[in-house]
């Protein structure tokens, strides 16, 4: 058996490109300024949640971009990372909520978008775990600061219901762009798509999204 | 409204009674026809019993709290997509109806309507779980992988994860138990 030969295609990132992406993140990484683009709502019931995460445009890229990678990764990831990612979102939810500190956040969230975006601009396949834990540590975060963010005095069933909803339409959103990648062209707009909401990401980064 | 068509009403009118009974249908409807109908007979039998607790003047219990639990439990084992033991489901489901039903006193103030309203809501919530897990059997039978029984499972872990941050939320605010 030949273990020299590049798995499956030549779209899966070599070590030597997993090390451009690492130095290229680097500098970013060292100056980056907490992103604010997580502003949140504060109003309550079921709209209130809605809204909250569609409000926080590094949460919305990251979203869209789980759901585009997961198609991208096909089944089983396809299905797993939007069941996944909701439960360990609300276990950081939970530490927002109860006010235990979580540090780097909004660098965390923004960070997300880098990675995520990454992942489908180049479309890496990782194992499944890799991917897993990826989507997962992301999902904390991102928990967290809608935990954190929870508006006092809200139908809080109705908002957690609106928001979770929310987060779920944008995963599936993104699997239903993603799904394009079956076709040649939809591919290319799908690594796209990718590269954009890394860009995206670093400008979340930089203090400038 | 006659108290027997507010009692009817009533799950459907709570968002925390809708979820768990979402949760509890998804979960029952992808279990096997023996467990399923097991489960609806224990949900209906604690329905039963909490709806008599509270015609015998119950005091105060953690019964929203309870059913927010099983919510959680049912969403979560639901999105796993695994069979349940028939023991732990049938459990689950009966802890639910007895919650559900303790959580909802009713407010009349004739016993008449009182006991009208008792029996709607245990009626109109069995009814309810009842249609939610035999189509949720329907959608998802026989076929080990399809877009239903995905549908299913990532609306079960939504379902969870709501279900956790309520009860987060509840706990922070002190008003749990």
């Amino acid at each position: 058996m030949d273990h020299t030969a590049q798995p499956r295609s030549g779209l899966f990132l070599t070590m030597h490109r997993w090390r451009a992406v690492a130095a290229a993140a680097a500098p970013v990484l060292l100056l980056a300024a907490p992103a604010l683009g997580h502003t949140g709502s504060s109003t309550g019931g079921f709209l209130g949640g809605f809204a909250h995460p569609l409000f926080g445009p590094d949460h919305v890229v990251a979203m869209v971009a789980v759901g585009l990678w997961g198609a991208f990764l096909g089944a089983p990831a396809i299905w797993l990372l939007p069941i996944v990612f909701p439960l360990v979102m609300a276990f950081g939810g939970v530490i927002g909520i109860l006010g235990i500190p979580l540090p780097g956040v909004e660098t965390a969230i923004a960070l997300s978008a880098v990675v995520l975006g990454t992942m489908v601009a180049l479309a890496a396949r990782p194992p499944l775990w890799v991917a897993a834990v990826l989507v997962g540590g992301f999902a904390i975060f991102h928990g967290h600061a809608h935990g954190a963010e929870l508006p006092p005095g809200a139908d809080i069933v109705a908002y957690s219901v609106g928001f979770v909803v929310a987060t779920g339409l944008l995963h599936l959103t993104g699997i239903a762009v993603g799904l394009l990648a079956r076709w040649r062209a939809g591919r290319i707009a799908v690594r796209t798509a990718g590269g954009a909401i890394a860009l995206a990401g670093v400008a979340f980064l930089s203090g400038l999204g | 409204m006659s108290g027997f068509v507010a009692g009817l009403l009533h799950p459907l009118a709570l968002p925390a009674h809708l979820l768990a009974l979402l949760a509890l249908g998804l979960l029952i409807g992808q279990q096997t026809a023996g467990t399923r109908h097991l489960s609806l007979a224990a949900f209906v039998a604690g329905a039963a019993a909490g709806l008599t607790a509270i015609a015998f003047g119950v005091g105060q219990t953690p019964a929203a709290d309870v059913l927010l639990a099983t919510a959680f439990a049912s969403g979560a084992a639901a999105a796993i997509g695994r069979q349940l033991p028939a023991l732990a489901c049938t459990l689950l489901a009966a802890i639910a109806g007895g919650a559900l039903a303790l959580d909802s006193p009713p407010e009349a103030i004739s016993i008449a309507v009182a006991t009208a309203t008792l029996v709607g809501t245990g009626l109109g919530a069995s009814l309810t779980l009842a249609i939610i897990a035999t189509g949720v059997d329907c959608l998802t039978r026989g076929r080990e992988w399809n877009w239903a029984r995905l549908g299913a499972r990532i609306l079960s872990s939504w379902i969870a994860a709501s279900a956790i941050l309520v009860l987060a939320v509840r706990f922070v605010r002190g008003q749990m138990f």
